[in-house]
């Protein structure tokens, strides 16, 4: 643990660094060694807990109300932090070379300051072992991250995308103190071991309203539908390396505070499995099919970020199920999916939003319409966001497939189990449908974005980004790359997680479950045997094509359009096309305007739940409080009206009362 | 081991056969002679010792994506128990990397579409991923009672063995799975009455407007792929059809040669006695083979 804090109090130097030294230039170099060393530190005991799997613990003594503070690691905890901490770092680096250039006209050191402290403060978000601390942490970063996102307060768009998300990120707080006064209530301190060992707070119905609002202030948090509407505003407004936190990282301490709360109450009641399994599935599938339809490409990565929460979900739903209906095979995958898909997750989608960032910068336009042949012009750029968005539809050898696969199983061996849990394996075919629409949109993205000819004159003139930018979105590919192609490395460690949150550790395990875990183990190393028979097959028919082509006209010609000889950039598929015959088949689902004209086709989303929902309802609650308005007189005589006549109602009561 | 690797080859060998024969059991119905069977084969040994025409437009990815797509569909094959009895490459939730394989080269051939900058291959990438996105989706509802059936994970498992005899018991489910799967292959394998081979404008084609610009060694590649991907669908349809574990693994792959060819022949009766649907109404065709499928999980969910 003295690593640990040792890294937490190293970023918050890297903080006041950034303070201290304002706009010199050597103030970037400073903070990122601080920011590396930090996480390095920091990072140390949570990797040795998931090697080790023994947990670590720090606890201090409190004479104030709320009891003990109390730190820990365990392998839940070690997970998220590996995640935050890696993630979290190449993100910070990224920033500070993305913002170098807008040193003198900005306070990017500000930025950079308040990155420092999210990181510092997520840390502790999923180490915290006691309520008030947790608050607290979570409060801290849920208010960094508003400062984070309007970073770019000049914008109005952006103040609003930032209030909305304040609204909301309060709204969950104020669930999860409700959710800790019931379950607390009973307990004599505020650790969670306290909550964990005293169940007279979940007696009742007790354990309803915990799990309810657990899922209402975490899954907000998560951006699951119909809470996800703050989130494609805030990730699309902030800077790219904040989007790519936001999006990959800060998301997922709602994951954590659901496995946690999981952790803490044990097997959580069926209907929460089932409500769960059934918010992951509709979060997925509304999510891919709302992010096909966006054209700007930080709202389109963001949708997906409700998408890739909705497969998480389903993992951690089915998990719940298989613990619920005592299947700790199904609990363990279920759980474990849910933990990897987090990881990988947070790196491809760094990865997508570090590319997207350096699209913006080199052409000044985040509509993917205006785009087109970056490739040529970005090659690294390009090389980086294709293996990002290969990883992100869950296509094998990467990452994602990984996660993916594990899902997958714990569906089908839900279906296997012969109970009720068996209706579970209909998430699956949904699961299929995701990846399909996830497919079609980085076709379109990556298609349109980079492919074909430029649409403008900024595509056509835009630069590759510098090495700054690229290096830490190539060390995030790196383990995209690592993990997909080997990916019994990181399965061993992530069903270690998984047996600790389904509570299935040593003997309670049963020898029925290591068998099925060293199947699947089994499985993951042969997973590394396609990746490399992809690698070798593909090189062999590549050379097989060379030698087949050698001494043979290759010739460069216009691309064929029947016969027509002047192509130009307008006659390319415009992404609204593209996306067309799915925008039909799911009809106002999709959430779009059409305009058609002679010579136009181009679709405007909408949000179903901002746009549709929540907004009008807003508007409502604005109107009813209007009406209230009259009693607000502002005159002093009226406010003494009111004071008197509540005395003397209360007085009436009391009689009243005293009589009968 | 052997016998696997034997029966991989054999398999790859054939795939491209399965065209002819359904492309001569459509002329032969419809009054027509038709190419020879092993057209195919001449098409592909015609392409490969051509030159190639590529468009300017068009990047590295272009070039890599032919070989790429080839290897997907191979590797795909290689996890299909083809002599009956073992894949050469098995393990619990083989299936899933099946589906997967199939759809990376899916994705690489839309981007190297896109890459052209032509709007005929924009529209055909745009229409394959509309399709394939259901296709997978009723795919997953097969594998989700094949799993549910035989109580495996991996296609071996699934398709073969004592498990194989199982799968006979839930027969109900089982005749619907394969009508299913039978509608999904059509789609997936660019057939009426989803796409047309056929066809001579590029406006109503969906898999070959997609690789428009491809040519030479290049095409003969993307070809070769559609060829294995569609064999191996038909694979998976045959092994459903006739347990073959209990044969010596030679005479299973006759059978498997044999069934391939059959099932090559009913695609060929299909298309000469339908017409293609119209673009709009097939995800409603997709819907109907996955709700088949589904309606055969339902039995087995009860």
């Amino acid at each position: 643990m003295r690593w640990f804090f040792a890294g937490l109090g190293l970023l918050a130097v890297a903080a006041s660094s950034c303070v201290v030294l304002r706009r010199r230039r050597v103030a970037d170099r400073v903070f990122l060694a601080l920011v590396g060393a930090g996480c390095a530190l920091a990072g140390v005991p949570a990797v040795a807990v998931l090697l080790r799997g023994v947990s670590v613990q720090q606890r201090w003594r409190s004479g104030g109300p709320g009891g003990d503070w109390v730190v820990g690691i365990d392998p839940l905890s070690a997970m998220f932090l590996v995640t935050i901490l890696g993630v979290g770092f190449a993100d910070a680096w990224f920033g500070v070379a993305d913002l170098a250039p807008a040193r003198a006209r900005r306070r990017t050191w500000f930025t950079h300051a308040t990155f420092a402290l999210v990181l510092a403060v997520m840390a502790l978000v999923v180490t915290a072992q006691s309520v008030v601390l947790f608050l607290c942490a979570w409060e801290l970063m849920a208010i960094g991250s508003y400062v984070l996102i309007v970073t770019e307060h000049e914008h109005a768009a952006v103040r609003r995308a930032g209030l909305l998300y304040l609204v909301v990120t309060h709204a969950g707080t104020l669930a999860l103190f409700a959710m800790f006064a019931v379950w607390g209530r009973a307990s004599g301190d505020w650790t969670f071991a306290a909550l964990s060992a005293s169940p007279s707070g979940l007696a009742g119905g007790g354990a309803a309203a915990v799990f309810l609002l657990a899922l209402v202030g975490f899954g907000g948090k998560a951006g699951l539908v119909p809470l996800h509407f703050w989130l494609p505003p805030a990730h699309a407004a902030a800077p790219s390396h904040v989007s790519a936190l936001m999006s990959g990282v800060v998301i997922k301490t709602g994951i954590y505070g659901l496995l946690r709360v999981v952790v803490l109450a044990g097997a959580p009641p069926g209907w929460w499995g089932w409500t769960v399994l059934g918010l992951g599935v509709a979060s997925a599938v509304l999510g891919v099919l709302w992010a096909l339809v966006q054209h700007d490409v930080k709202r389109l990565l963001a949708y997906h970020s409700v998408e890739n929460i909705g497969i998480i979900l389903m993992g951690a739903g089915v998990g719940a199920l298989g613990a619920r209906y005592g299947h700790p095979v199904v609990a363990v995958l279920g759980y474990g999916a849910a933990v990897l898909h987090t990881l990988n997750h947070a790196l491809f989608k760094s990865v997508l939003f570090l590319g997207a960032g350096a699209v913006y910068r080199a052409t000044g336009t985040r509509n993917v319409e205006a785009l087109g042949a970056l490739a040529r012009r970005m090659p690294l750029t390009w090389l980086a966001f294709l293996v990002g968005a290969a990883a992100i539809i869950g296509v094998p050898p990467l990452n994602g497939f990984v996660s993916e696969w594990l899902v997958y199983q714990g569906l089908f061996r839900a279906g296997q189990s012969g109970e009720t849990l068996r209706l579970a394996v209909l998430a699956a075919p949904a699961l299929a449908l995701v990846g399909g629409l996830a497919l079609a949109c980085f076709a379109k993205v990556a298609g349109v974005v980079f492919l074909g000819k430029a649409r403008s004159a900024a595509a056509a003139s835009a630069r590759e980004a510098g090495a700054g930018t690229l290096v830490p979105g190539f060390a995030l590919v790196l383990a995209c790359v690592v993990i997909g192609a080997f990916p019994a490395f990181v399965v061993p460690p992530v069903l270690t997680v998984g047996r600790f949150v389904a509570g299935a550790t040593g003997e309670r395990a049963g020898a029925g479950l290591a068998a099925v875990l060293a199947d699947v183990l089994a499985g993951a190393q042969r997973l590394s045997l396609v990746a490399a028979g992809l690698v070798v097959l593909g090189a062999a028919f590549w050379v097989a094509r060379a030698l087949l082509l050698r001494g043979r006209s290759v010739r460069a010609d216009e691309t064929w359009g029947c016969g027509y000889a002047r192509p130009t950039a307008r006659m390319q598929y415009t992404a609204s096309s593209f996306v067309a015959p799915l925008v039909r088949v799911f009809g106002s689902l999709a959430g779009v305007q059409e305009h058609r004209g002679a010579t136009v086709f181009h679709t405007v989303p909408a949000d179903l739940v901002l746009d549709r929902a929540v907004l009008p309802m807003w508007a409502r609650v604005q109107r009813l409080a209007l009406r209230l308005r009259p009693m607000q007189q502002g005159r002093l005589h009226v406010y003494l009206m009111y004071v008197v006549a509540t005395l003397l109602a209360l007085l009436a009561y009391l009689i009243v009362s005293s009589a009968t | 081991m052997f016998s696997s690797l034997a029966s991989l080859l054999t398999f790859l060998a054939i795939a491209p056969l399965l065209q002819g024969v359904a492309t001569r059991t459509k002329s032969a119905l419809t009054g027509r002679r038709g190419p020879p069977v092993l057209q195919p084969y001449a098409d592909l040994w015609k392409l490969a010792r051509r030159g190639t025409v590529v468009s300017a437009t068009t990047t590295w990815i272009f070039r890599l994506v032919p070989p790429a797509v080839a290897a997907c569909a191979v590797i795909a094959a290689t996890l299909l128990p083809l002599d009956g009895h073992a894949a050469l490459l098995r393990f619990s939730g083989d299936a899933i990397a099946f589906v997967y394989l199939l759809a990376l080269g899916r994705f690489l051939l839309a981007l190297a579409a896109l890459d052209t900058g032509s709007s005929f291959e924009g529209m055909g990438a745009s229409r394959e991923v509309t399709v394939a996105a259901f296709v997978e989706m009723g795919f997953f509802v097969v594998l989700g009672v094949l799993s549910l059936a035989t109580g495996e994970l991996s296609l071996t498992g699934m398709l073969t063995g004592t498990t194989g005899d199982r799968l006979w018991s839930a027969a109900p489910s089982l005749v619907m799975v394969v009508l299913g799967l039978f509608a999904l292959l059509l789609a997936e394998s660019a057939r009426v009455p989803v796409d047309d081979p056929a066809t001579h404008l590029e406006l109503t084609m969906i898999h070959e407007v997609m690789v428009l610009d491809q040519s030479g060694p290049d095409l003969a590649l993307v070809l070769f792929a559609s060829a294995a991907k569609f064999a191996a669908y038909a694979a998976i349809l045959v092994s459903l059809l006739v347990p073959r574990s209990s044969m010596p693994w030679p005479l299973a792959l006759g059978v498997l040669v044999a069934g391939l060819t059959g099932v090559a022949v009913a695609v060929g009766v299909v298309e000469s006695t339908m017409a293609r649907l119209r673009l709009p109404k097939v995800p409603l065709y997709l819907a109907g083979a996955t709700a088949l499928a589904g309606f055969g999980l339902v039995l087995l969910l009860r």
